[in-house]
């Protein structure tokens, strides 16, 4: 078959006009939400942003409010942690809403998008590793100089009568291991969610730009 | 309704180019319903950018853009391939549109082949099908109209190739 007689069957594929049932058709589409992945992303992450402030606020609260107050350190981690997922989601939402530009060329478009979907993932991961450590060096510095004095009791055992700085670095001897299990185990949970997506953006790029 | 007007300029516009997105979503979805969830974030996007397009560009050049964007980086997982073999499995809205038997035959023939493209090739398909000149399709892909030249002239090749194969059945068992 000829390429130019299937130009004009292609041609002939036009649907006929029906104005007003399209009117009516386009009219319906136009209240509903994108189901773009960008899209479904931005929600999921206003839900986790919302599932955060529903939980995180009681927690602040009732920490700051009972035991007459001896436990407000831990008030003041989750609040701390609180902050930092607002940042977290902030940063992420900025990443979400430059990562496409429909109306680009195409493949302008499709490196953009490459582009802030690898710089959104290192943040999910660099985020994802950090707040371990975080909270676990809070922690330490709650159990250090906070809590038992605040209660007048012993809350953790030392491993031994040894100096103050040993106690640190058996904390950070422990917490090494700890933050490098994080971290890979981020990494392949971050692959498995946009690792096959990022990787066949990269091959529609290549394609493009390939003689 | 905030902007009745904007809206019906809008709809109006998207009206006499929808032949163009129902190709588009024919080319990249194999069934009905992805067809039609295709359809559905073309117009979303659509509109969306609406009140930014300014006439730089041509209507129908903004709007190519804009469903092949999101018809190719919308990776979702399509459902069951679908080869079309069979005239009852046309998408919906060509089933209305009478074929003579020949005329049928080449139609499958030409998404048959199509279907084997990528996603890449599939858009410059389209773009070549729709008698778009070089510098069209530069503006709606971005790709310069050396390398497209020498794409087109491949996909020539496979798509000449591919319906001469199934026309004469040769490569099937």
């Amino acid at each position: 078959m000829e390429l130019e007689s299937l130009k004009t069957i292609w041609k002939e594929l036009e649907p006929q006009p029906t104005p007003e049932k399209d009117g009516e058709l386009i009219l319906a589409l136009l209240q509903k939400r994108s189901r773009g992945p960008v899209a479904r992303m931005r929600r999921n992450l206003i839900r986790e942003l919302l599932l955060i402030i529903v939980t995180y606020i009681p927690l602040i609260l009732f920490y700051l409010v009972e035991f007459e107050g001896r436990l407000s350190a831990i008030s003041g981690l989750v609040f701390l942690l609180g902050l930092f997922f607002c940042g977290y989601y902030y940063r992420k939402m900025l990443l979400l809403n430059e990562m496409q530009c429909v109306s680009c060329m195409v493949r302008s478009n499709l490196a953009r998008h490459v582009k802030t979907l690898k710089k959104y993932t290192r943040f999910y991961l660099l985020a994802g590793t950090l707040v371990m450590p975080f909270t676990a060096i809070y922690c330490y510095a709650i159990l250090h100089w906070n809590l038992p004095h605040a209660s007048g009791i012993q809350l953790y055992h030392r491993l031994s009568p040894a100096p103050w700085w040993a106690n640190s670095i058996y904390w950070l001897l422990l917490l090494a291991p700890l933050t490098i299990a994080i971290y890979y185990l981020n990494a392949w949970y971050i692959n498995k969610l946009y690792g096959r997506h990022i990787k066949k953006l990269q091959e529609l790029l290549r394609e493009m730009d390939e003689e | 309704m905030l902007y009745p007007d904007l809206q019906e300029a809008f709809i109006h516009l998207v009206n006499q180019h929808r032949g163009i997105l129902h190709k588009v979503c024919r080319l990249y979805c194999f069934t009905e319903t992805d067809r039609q969830d295709l359809f559905q974030e073309i117009i979303v996007q659509l509109w969306r950018s609406y009140p930014s397009f300014r006439g730089d560009a041509r209507f129908s050049t903004w709007l190519y853009r804009i469903a092949l964007n999101t018809a190719i980086s919308d990776l979702r997982k399509q459902r069951r391939r679908i080869t079309l073999t069979d005239p009852e499995l046309l998408p919906a809205e060509l089933q209305d549109i009478q074929y003579s038997g020949e005329k049928e035959e080449q139609l499958q023939l030409l998404y048959k082949a199509i279907n084997k493209l990528t996603e890449v090739e599939k858009a410059l398909t389209m773009l070549y099908l729709e008698d778009k000149s070089y510098q069209e399709m530069e503006d709606i892909l971005g790709i310069s109209q050396n390398n497209l030249r020498v794409k087109m002239n491949r996909i020539k090749d496979k798509l000449r190739k591919m319906t001469k194969e199934a026309a004469y059945g040769i490569g099937k068992p």
